[in-house]
């Protein structure tokens, strides 16, 4: 396979977009380190290519991963996840976090769980959890507590609205420092949210104007800028204000 | 099983009790009154009869086509007209490829009644022989993007279709009266169908028991709901059809409180149709307008052409002998400039063997300046016609490039172009074969 000179160097690609079939590193160049791959890349014996079209991004010392934006959701370690239960078995809970296949949520799962105080979660239930197993292969695993055993937030979230999004509008969400849309909307609405990294966002708010103020805001924000994000705010709160 | 289970669209306690609670306040969840639509584009394709209408999310395709056919026996002297429905496995989780769903199918009988119930298609001018050929009209629509309210988007659809479909011109002649001859749309055109009105199709759907309604639902409102309701009204007010489906019942003052309400917006969708309809039909015409074939050749040809003449008249200077004088004075200088221009532009397409226009042979001092000034003054004339280009490009030459093009317009008239030769063969295997569907 021909390596593009271009890709000697390690760090050219860092940040920027990548299509599949970029090769990124040449490990014959690089000897004596350990490089762990994340998601959307793949080692092809001496150099390491791209699968998956999206930003490259590096978290030093070591670790290389392609950002994607898509629908679906791939399921990874130790991403939280807003889930909807599906149906309950004798041992776990079958939940749906749009990935191909339906997650397990185990009925212990949870802070002091025990056969007796097994939580009642009918069809429909949102619940906001921890992927704690996940290949490509098998069915994903999600837990309600965080590693040391403590409920932390997870669990069942009740009222609010759930829509849905992009992976990579989740992952802006998320970024800190705080994204821009959801700090100019905290500067006049009070509100909490929730969101997935599986692409989905639950918001809760006092008035359901509110909510559903803050709902279009963040699905109108995906492609804007940081300045475009605050003036769209604006002009939605001051809209909300005449009215 | 698992598989299925992953892969569909659910509803969660929250979204429903959320949607409920707003519209006690009278919000919905997009942000938008209870009786506003969404945003409707109605576009149309390259072909007649063909429409897209995007209603918010909803997205939905028509395409109308005719065919002579034997008419029905108890209706020998009228037309047919029926509707397919095709729901895209692309369109929602939950609609599988195959036979058409229970969705499916009322989606094609509300569209159909409200057409064909209330006679808004003429039938009778469909016939060509009674009892012996008609028209048969076939609508198909296909689902592409399910954002909720399927009916009044497809309705929409439909209707435009409809209103922009041809039909070639046929008349009974030949030996014995009896034959059907179908024009050629090349010879006469196609006849537009003759529509009477438009049947609109509002739908409504319920929630607290029938207390609020709520108009054209997206996909989760009418998850939350079940209760729906279509009405088919045209802008005279007359009912077309209507269609309740859902669990709950309604109040018969409700059905007359959606009447109402239905025939106000019926009017405004209309007007929205025959907007849309009007501006396309005017696009046609305009592009019916039989044009210079120099102006046509010059807009498709320009780069290709530029690099072709390039290297011909390079090799050209190499073999040809020099026929000017290499010392030219300004005005044939231009006028070189002119058939350069004429030739370069013309070459592959409006290339004659046997027109008398050779190619301007120049002396090889002037050559690049003119191959320069050609190719730009080719661009600038496409600049003029496309307004899509840079206008900031080549200003400066625009002004000279005025000058050329009317000089080069008027030689250009003469020759007949191969690509003139070519294209009428083109058009009428394409509408022969569907005059013949």
């Amino acid at each position: 396979m021909d390596v593009d000179t271009r890709n000697m160097t390690p760090t050219n690609l860092v940040d920027k977009i990548v299509v599949p079939g970029d090769v990124v590193l040449d490990l014959t160049k690089m000897e004596n380190q350990t490089i762990k791959l994340g998601s959307g890349l793949r080692q092809d014996c001496d150099c390491v290519s791209v699968m998956q079209a999206g930003k490259l991004r590096l978290s030093k010392p070591n670790k290389y991963w392609v950002e994607s934006s898509q629908k679906r959701y791939v399921p990874s370690l130790e991403d939280t996840v807003l889930g909807i239960v599906v149906e309950h078995r004798s041992d776990n809970f079958l939940v749906d976090i749009k990935a191909p296949n339906l997650a397990f949520l185990p009925v212990l799962a949870f802070e002091g769980g025990t056969r007796r105080n097994i939580p009642k979660f009918e069809t429909g239930t949102l619940i906001y959890a921890r992927v704690v197993k996940a290949n490509g292969i098998m069915n994903p695993e999600l837990s309600c507590t965080d590693a040391s055993g403590k409920a932390a937030e997870f669990g069942q979230l009740k009222n609010g609205y759930m829509f849905e999004t992009s992976t990579g509008l989740a992952r802006m969400l998320l970024s800190s420092p705080t994204c821009p849309v959801l700090e100019a909307l905290g500067k006049k609405i009070s509100f909490e949210t929730a969101v997935g990294l599986n692409g989905r966002v639950w918001v809760n708010a006092s008035s359901p104007d509110d909510v559903i103020l803050v709902s279009n805001a963040i699905t109108r924000s995906e492609f804007l800028s940081g300045t475009q994000q605050r003036i769209m705010a604006e002009k939605l709160l001051e809209r909300l204000e005449k009215s | 099983m698992e598989q299925r289970w992953a892969n569909t669209w659910r509803l969660t306690i929250n979204e429903k009790q959320f949607i409920e609670e707003a519209l006690r306040s009278e919000i919905r969840v997009d942000g938008r009154r209870l009786y506003d639509y969404r945003r409707l584009t109605i576009k149309f394709g390259r072909e007649d009869g063909s429409s897209e209408v995007q209603l918010g999310e909803t997205h939905v395709m028509a395409f109308v086509t005719g065919q002579l056919m034997q008419p029905y026996r108890d209706r020998p002297n009228e037309g047919t007209l029926a509707i397919f429905t095709e729901f895209s496995p692309m369109a929602d989780p939950s609609f599988e490829p195959g036979r058409p769903g229970e969705a499916a199918i009322e989606l094609g009988r509300v569209i159909d009644r409200g057409l064909r119930e209330s006679r808004a298609v003429d039938m009778e001018s469909l016939c060509v022989v009674a009892g012996k050929s008609v028209w048969a009209i076939r609508v198909d629509l296909h689902i592409i993007d399910n954002g909720g309210n399927l009916i009044d988007a497809a309705n929409i659809a439909a209707l435009a279709a409809l209103s922009t479909f041809r039909r070639p011109e046929c008349s009974v002649g030949g030996d014995d009266s009896q034959e059907i001859i179908v024009h050629d749309p090349e010879v006469r055109d196609p006849i537009p169908l003759t529509i009477h009105h438009f049947p609109i199709a509002v739908t409504f759907a319920f929630f607290h028991e029938g207390n609020t309604l709520v108009m054209d639902p997206h996909y989760k409102e009418e998850a939350v709901s079940g209760v729906r309701m279509t009405v088919t009204v045209n802008s005279n007010g007359d009912v077309c059809a209507i269609q309740k489906a859902g669990g709950e019942g309604i109040v018969s003052g409700d059905v007359m409180r959606c009447l109402r309400i239905a025939s106000l917006k019926a009017s405004e969708m209309t007007t929205k149709i025959k907007e849309a309809v009007e501006t396309y039909n005017a696009e046609v015409a305009l592009k019916k307008v039989k044009r210079h074939p120099s102006l046509i050749a010059q807009k498709i040809t320009v780069p290709d052409v530029e690099m072709k003449e390039a290297s011909f008249q390079k090799t050209k200077k190499l073999n040809a002998d020099m026929e000017n004088s290499p010392n030219q004075t300004s005005t044939s200088l231009t006028i070189t400039k002119d058939r350069d221009a004429n030739a370069s532009i013309g070459r592959p397409l409006n290339w004659d063997p046997y027109s008398s226009s050779a190619p301007a042979i120049v002396s090889s001092s002037t050559l690049p300046e003119l191959v320069g000034t050609s190719k730009e003054s080719n661009e600038d004339q496409m600049m003029q016609r496309d307004e899509e280009y840079d206008p900031s490009l080549k200003n400066d030459q625009i002004a000279s490039a005025t000058g050329v093009s009317s000089e080069f317009h008027q030689q250009n008239s003469p020759p007949k172009s191969l690509k003139d030769a070519v294209k009428p063969k083109h058009k009428r295997k394409k509408n022969a074969e569907r005059g013949a569907r």
